[in-house]
């Protein structure tokens, strides 16, 4: 009985880390995928208000637009050179405005 | 600026001003300005003739009267340059650029909006090709723009006064699309200001012009500057080389030949 138990635990604890590794894994990487774009959603929901948000403020929202750059120019797959394209060219104008307000407020 | 600049600058301002004792007389300047179907028209060749099709004849009016300037430009991200944003077939079948509305399953008003490019096509679906690949005056196209301005308010030179259409509730712009579109925390506008032009001051209003863009859309690409004051706007670069105003003034917003429209005191 205690075998069988000890049998048990180990194939549940086999199973678990077989194929949990694999679902979650896969969760994972769909999310990654879908996490830049949550990220470009967020950084770029702030243009509208570029002139009332804070030097501080600025300075991150540039600097998360740098990573997101980074990591929209490590794209792969089928359709990467255009959302290449497309989002390294919105998230630009976003990184701009940033920095154009940042340098408006410095001039101040 | 270059002494040749600022000479034609100079003419510009003493036609613009001899020739306007009232600045509502327009009918001198309408020569200048090109027939109003085809202002604000783009063609976009960077790859159909090389693939055996006609190059594609974009009319702003037709898409000005449905999305504001900033869901193109900013959401759907073309460029304010024609053929800057170098679209391709396989840009709009993965569904960015035109594809991101025309994809034939969206509808708006009730219609399908038809799908804008295709690997594989039977020649009756080719024609479908034609609504885009074609000139302006092709029959595959289904608007004109006399009949599509009709009942539009208009600026002298017939173009249509897009500011009055939206206010009396004939244009109702669309400034979202699902799945391209992420929502914005509303824009609180900057103040309006005045620049400075001899006796003919430029009010510009920052609420008007937000109203359909995006402030990226201008800043820093069109205006660069960061302290007021510091960029000397000529008529020469505005009108001429299309720059700073010109960008949208002499392409699809009213053209910068109606003076009084920015120069208010012209109109006093």
């Amino acid at each position: 009985m205690k075998n069988f138990s000890r049998f048990t635990l180990l194939s549940l604890l086999f199973l678990y880390l077989f194929f949990g590794n694999c679902i979650v894994g896969n969760f994972s990487s769909v999310y990654a995928q879908d996490d830049w774009k949550q990220e470009y959603s967020s950084v770029c929901a702030k243009t509208q208000n570029a002139m009332i948000l804070t030097p501080e403020e600025l300075k991150s929202y540039i600097d998360r637009c740098d990573k997101l750059l980074a990591l929209i120019n490590e794209l792969e797959g089928e359709q990467a050179a255009t959302e290449k394209k497309v989002y390294t060219k919105r998230v630009k104008m976003c990184r701009e405005l940033y920095q154009f307000a940042l340098e408006y407020k410095e001039h101040k | 600026m270059a002494p040749i600049q600022k000479l034609l600058s100079a003419f510009i301002i003493a036609l613009t001003v001899t020739v306007s004792a009232s600045a509502a007389d327009y009918s001198h300047y309408l020569r200048h300005i090109p027939p109003a179907e085809n202002f604000g028209q783009v063609v976009l060749d960077n790859y159909s003739h090389k693939a055996g099709v006609l190059p594609v004849t974009f009319d702003h009016w037709l898409h000005r009267a449905k999305f504001t300037c900033r869901l193109c430009h900013i959401d759907i991200g073309f460029a304010m340059k024609a053929e800057m944003t170098e679209i391709s077939a396989a840009d709009n079948m993965s569904g960015y650029y035109c594809g991101a509305c025309h994809d034939g399953k969206r509808v708006f008003d009730g219609r399908n909006i038809f799908g804008s490019c295709a690997e594989n096509y039977t020649e009756d679906k080719g024609k479908r090709c034609a609504r885009c690949h074609s000139s302006a005056e092709a029959e595959e196209r289904k608007y004109d723009y006399k009949s599509f301005s009709e009942k539009l308010p208009k600026l002298p030179g017939n173009l249509i006064d897009w500011e009055k259409a939206e206010s009396e509730g004939k244009v109702k712009l669309t400034d979202f699309l699902e799945g391209v579109s992420f929502k914005r925390e509303p824009l609180k506008a900057q103040d309006d200001f005045t620049i400075k032009i001899r006796s003919w001051d430029v009010i510009f209003s920052h609420r008007k012009h937000t109203v359909w863009n995006g402030c990226e859309l201008c800043h820093p690409m069109i205006f660069p500057s960061t302290k007021r004051g510091t960029t000397k706007y000529s008529m020469f670069q505005i009108m001429m080389k299309g720059e700073y105003c010109g960008v949208c003034h002499t392409s699809v917003a009213f053209s910068v030949w109606l003076c009084a429209k920015c120069h208010i005191t012209l109109d006093e």
